[in-house]
């Protein structure tokens, strides 16, 4: 539902709570810092009947912000898992109608030694072979493994849409909010998407984020196990 | 909101298990702890309880929710394991508020 013009020909950034939160975070903080409009949003009868409040105003849990060359999607509420497929499909039948130069979705990898790891590491899927130069050496091909959820179906679509995307999966904790994944996710996107958004104020208050996306992450956590989640910790059985 | 107990001014923190052959592993994420707050026991062969103050005062005006009506100065999580563990084995690590805890299994 377009409440604003959605530009043409920008970059589309998916947002949905996953893994960590850690695309979620790093959305809204593109939303924050880049002070993007709230262009539309997202109904759906597979949501729980509910409105989130900002500024007093009643706004639909799931909502796209822009500027003249960024859309960015973000959920402030988990995604179902009956939502998963008709949302990847709007997501990508946007991205068609616009004519978007880039599907950029962000989401954590769940790593099992995350407290060791200082400076997490960024991986990518691809929808393609030839979007990998929009990369430019920001985060490691993952040639083989699963993904499991909205951004599996996101990509998915796109490469058979012949869409250009790119999934981004930080190193994070599982089922704890990341924000220092986050800001490791933002680092790499502002080189793909020649961005200058500054991470530091989500490093400063990492604590309170954590804090208030507790209950989110919970929640998160309970859809991720009914979608079988953990199978992304699997290794594929055959070869491609 | 889940896991905020305004009673006892404790918030039940987000945790993540893991039950390997040998051990239990078990993350607890921790904001605006410091680590010499940190207390686990094991009340029961088969329990963990992790207790931590926080080093300020968390309301949830703090956090937004202007609505709503609570202080926090504590968390507190009384985990169930699914299999008997060795309290006096537990090998823990405190960094950027999260704690992580090797418990081996009893055998």
């Amino acid at each position: 539902m377009e409440t604003e013009p959605i530009p043409k020909s920008a970059a589309l950034v998916n947002g949905l709570p996953d893994v960590g939160l850690v695309g979620l975070l790093a959305a809204s903080h593109i939303i924050r810092e880049l002070k993007l409009k709230e262009v539309g949003g997202i109904e759906s009868d597979l949501l729980p009947p509910m409105i989130v409040l900002h500024g007093g105003l009643p706004k639909s849990p799931i909502r796209f912000f822009a500027n003249n060359s960024l859309v960015v999607l973000i959920s402030e509420t988990t995604v179902p898992v009956p939502l998963i497929r008709p949302l990847a499909s709007t997501v990508v039948d946007l991205a068609k109608s616009k004519a978007a130069r880039l599907v950029l979705s962000l989401g954590g990898m769940a790593v099992s030694n995350r407290q060791d790891i200082d400076a997490p590491k960024v991986f990518a899927a691809l929808s393609s072979k030839d979007v990998e130069e929009n990369l430019r050496g920001t985060a490691e091909v993952l040639e083989e493994g699963y993904i499991i959820g909205a951004y599996a179906l996101i990509l998915r679509m796109c490469a058979q849409a012949s869409i250009p995307a790119i999934t981004l999966l930080t190193q994070s904790y599982y089922n704890h909010p990341d924000p220092v994944a986050a800001a490791a996710t933002l680092t790499a996107v502002n080189k793909i998407l020649d961005l200058n958004v500054s991470v530091s104020e989500l490093l400063k208050n990492g604590e309170e984020i954590r804090l208030r996306s507790k209950d989110l992450m919970h929640r998160t956590h309970e859809e991720m196990q009914k979608m079988n989640k953990s199978h992304e910790d699997d290794l594929p059985a055959l070869y491609g | 909101m889940t896991g905020w107990n305004a009673h006892a001014a404790s918030i039940h923190p987000l945790y993540n298990m893991v039950v390997g052959p040998a051990e239990v592993v078990l993350t607890v994420d921790l904001p605006y702890v410091n680590q010499k707050e940190v207390k686990v026991r094991c009340p029961t062969e088969d329990s963990v309880e992790v207790y931590a103050e926080t080093n300020r005062k968390i309301t949830f005006k703090d956090l937004g929710a202007k609505h709503r009506h609570g202080e926090f100065t504590c968390y507190r999580a009384l985990i169930q394991i699914p299999y008997k563990v060795d309290e006096k084995k537990i090998i823990s690590k405190f960094k950027g508020g999260v704690l992580k805890l090797h418990i081996p299994r009893l055998r």
